[in-house]
């Protein structure tokens, strides 16, 4: 009989759950089922997955083990000191968990460190005992597993991972073919988008997959520094590509091929070199080496542009010349990669960021929620008397509510019906099953059946919380151990503990900030343009004055706003409800995401050409001209942070419109009157691109607002019960 | 008017205090009254809606315990 994958891995976390259980008994271990939560949680679909997972769980748990120890030692008999303390160690998790790469090793240490700082709290005599058995429960069970997961089926990530970076590679060979399409006026801007959205895709897998390859792949892992080089290289990529398409916009009008004649050549050799790359990770060998490129100007017909078209052409052609660079260090380190190149690729030099601190305001406003979380139930737990679930509300709220304050996007009612389901089935199993049995054969058999029927029913990755939940209420309400009591108060308990917690949940899902969706979509809309306002307010040529630190400072955190918030928005996007889209359709939402996301990539584009040396005879010369266009775009920006649709498209583009005008015939005037010595070909190129990224980001304010006004913000505005 | 006396609720030999079983109850008509307010868009009276909702909690859970169950 030929068993499915998903029997398969069901029959392995099912075995590893009994043989935890049947070890800790064996051994005469307090509350085995920490070792069985550790099996239900690292069980996942490839070993390096598994191990990955299971090495936070270990880590976070040994730190959690010393900070609550620590906690116990100093504060055991100043209860207010204690809970201030672990609160604020669980808020620097909370802090943590959100954005890192490392989500779950914070997680981990969080919510471990609350069940041993309570367990111990209320017993130091026997806390380092406590501290010791939860980190040997949790080692057992994921030694146990990964030993199943290594022998039993093995199943590793490799295959995966060598189809994910070739489905990668063609994807973005794709979007190059389209975005060169687009180029020559053919492109069809809904496939480009639907090529992006695929794009996004390959690389989140590749990156998941990377992780775990490494892991559980001895040739991954002997290549990890070249497989690193090549997902930063391919980020980079996909991020100049973006840019390009963008620019293309504004040159699909001039005969890109009459003013860049080499362009074919050029742009078949990128194709080529994609092409190639895509053939070497599917494993052979490449057809040819990449050739050396150029992409002159054509000086005569460039001199029929105006300044406008050139500083357009110019920023287009530096985004091709980058997609060349690109591309060529991809197919180096590709060739290193598989072993068509005995040379080591260079790495591109790595640019170190100032570090500076700059809080996030999404993860502070995660930590508030969680301190107000277990704030609630430890003011609960002290003033009311016999509340259900005692201590282990405590526990129950730090290790869900982490998730809750982690994830403002999910309503807590999708927690509803899998706790009340999983609670219903293991009160079902604990009062009717369990009683009847008398060996750890017939509880060995019940461990095995019902981890097994709760992991073959959830087995897709979409419920793996269902899955989770499941098995960790299952082993809790069982609350197996040797010496075996039943007692209906467990099941009473358990089940009341959950409606505190979703009234908990829900009394603080309005702090700091309202959960509904299209709250947080203004709220985020606002700050972006906000942040946009400072970033031109403070947007200045005189290079006399250094800024101070507390200018960079917040220079840096707004930059870093205005180039995160599109991504954060495009979370909240997908859970606008019924009732703001009655008046808006679900695509002009979208619309407004892709016109705010060119936008911030335009941005970025002007702060990086800004910092770039100008022409001193230019700037001297158009200060003026562009500090009266830079005090408009502010007041664009001022007002859009009041709303989507503040301004009017077609007044906004006369009133941007004048303003380009103007700054046109001035720059003609200049330009003019510059003679050679002045403005070499260099400083004038630079310029050009400066004045290009200003008509970038005038178009994309344009653009901006005409998909704005579109968005009917009257019923997002109303108040409502959520 | 007589109230009714505060008695426990017995299901299955589990016996439910009454302000637990008159809790549930108030919750669903809050929540059953916020729809209501929602669906004929009267929501946007109130000032600060998850307040009022606390409120109607609140309120029909005392008047459920008092006039019907006896809590």
């Amino acid at each position: 009989m030929i068993l499915t994958t998903r029997c398969k891995e069901a029959i392995k976390t099912a075995l590893a759950m009994t043989i935890a259980y049947g070890i800790a008994l064996s051994m005469a271990w307090d509350r085995p089922y920490w070792a069985g939560l550790a099996v239900a949680v690292v069980s996942l679909s490839s070993i390096g997955q598994s191990v990955n997972k299971a090495a936070f769980r270990m880590f976070g748990t040994l730190v959690a083990m010393v900070v609550s120890l620590v906690i116990i030692a100093l504060f055991a008999q100043q209860r207010w000191a204690f809970i201030l303390f672990l609160t604020a160690y669980a808020g620097f998790c909370t802090y943590m968990m959100s954005g890192s790469k490392r989500a779950y090793f914070w997680q981990v240490s969080c919510f471990v460190a609350i069940i041993i700082c309570i367990d111990g709290g209320t017993d130091p005599v026997n806390a380092f005992d406590t501290a010791i058995l939860r980190a040997e429960q949790t080692g057992l069970g994921i030694l146990v597993y990964s030993l199943i997961a290594i022998f039993l089926w093995p199943s590793s990530s490799r295959d995966l991972f060598n189809a994910a970076t070739t489905d990668l590679a063609c994807s973005q060979s794709q979007f190059y073919q389209a975005c060169l399409g687009l180029a020559k006026g053919q492109g069809d801007e809904q496939e480009i988008q639907r090529l992006a959205a695929q794009v996004v895709q390959a690389r989140t897998r590749f990156d998941q997959l990377l992780d775990v390859a490494e892991i559980d792949s001895s040739e991954v892992w002997e290549l990890r520094r070249p497989w690193r080089q090549y997902q930063r290289q391919d980020k980079e990529l996909m991020q100049a590509l973006e840019r390009w398409r963008e620019s293309l916009a504004e040159v699909q009008v001039l005969d890109l091929q009459r003013l860049l004649p080499k362009l074919e050549t050029f742009a078949a050799e990128l194709d080529g070199r994609l092409a190639q790359i895509a053939r070497m990770l599917g494993g052979d060998a490449p057809e040819r080496a990449p050739q050396g490129m150029d992409l002159p100007f054509d000086r005569d017909a460039l001199g029929s542009l105006s300044h406008f078209q050139t500083a357009a052409l110019v920023v287009s052609r530096s985004h091709m010349l980058q997609l060349e660079q690109l591309t060529r260090s991809m197919f180096e380190t590709v060739s290193e990669l598989k072993g068509f190149s005995t040379a080591r690729a260079s790495s591109s030099p790595s640019i170190r960021p100032t570090v500076l601190f700059l809080p996030d305001l999404d993860r502070l406003a995660s930590v508030v929620r969680f301190i107000a979380i277990m704030g609630v139930v430890w003011l609960a737990l002290i003033y009311v008397t016999a509340l259900p679930g005692g201590v282990g509300l405590l526990a129950f709220a730090g290790s869900v509510g982490i998730i809750i304050a982690n994830t403002p996007q999910l309503p807590v009612s999708v927690l509803f019906m899998p706790c009340t389901t999983s609670v219903l089935f293991a009160a079902i199993i604990y009062i009717f099953v369990m009683p009847k049995l008398s060996s750890f054969l017939g509880l060995g058999l019940l461990i095995f059946a019902v981890t097994f029927a709760i992991c073959y029913l959830f087995a897709a990755p979409r419920q793996a919380p269902g899955k989770a939940v499941g098995l960790s209420l299952f082993v809790t309400m069982a609350s197996i151990s040797n010496e075996q009591s039943y007692n209906f108060l467990i099941v009473a308990n358990t089940a009341m503990m959950f409606p505190l917690l979703f009234l908990v949940f829900g009394l603080t899902a309005y702090i700091p900030w309202s959960p509904r969706p299209e709250r947080a979509f203004l709220r985020l809309l606002g700050r972006f343009f906000r942040s946009s306002e400072y970033l031109m307010s403070a947007m200045r040529w005189d290079t006399r004055r250094t800024p101070t630190r507390w200018e960079r400072w917040k220079k840096a955190f707004y930059e870093r706003e205005v180039a995160t918030l599109p991504a954060k928005l495009a979370t909240w996007a997908p859970q606008l409800d019924d009732w703001v889209l009655s008046t808006t359709s679900m695509e002009q939402v979208k619309a407004l995401m892709t016109s705010l996301q060119v936008l911030s990539y335009r941005m970025e584009r002007l702060l990086g050409e800004c910092g770039s040396p100008q022409a001193q005879y230019l700037v001297e010369q158009l200060l003026e001209d562009f500090r009266a266009w830079r005090i408009g775009i502010q007041a664009c920006f001022q007002q859009l942070a009041t709303g989507p649709a503040a301004r009017e498209r077609e007044t906004l583009r006369k009133g941007l419109n004048e303003k380009l005008e103007l700054l046109e015939a001035r720059m003609q005037d200049v330009v003019d009157k510059a003679c050679g010595e002045q403005v070499s070909n260099h400083e004038a190129e630079s310029f050009y691109r400066l004045l290009g990224a200003y008509r970038a980001l005038s178009e994309a304010l344009v653009y901006y607002a005409g998909d704005a006004v579109a968005i009917d913000c009257v019923p997002w505005r109303e108040e409502r019960f959520a | 008017m007589l109230t009714p006396i505060p008695h426990e609720f017995a299901i299955g030999g589990v016996y439910l205090p009454p302000m637990l079983v008159a809790a549930a109850f108030g919750l669903l008509a809050a929540l059953m009254t916020t729809r209501l307010l929602n669906r004929y868009r009267l929501s946007k009276h109130f000032f600060y809606p998850p307040l009022v909702s606390l409120a109607l909690i609140i309120i029909y859970t005392v008047a459920i315990g008092t006039f019907m169950i006896g809590a």
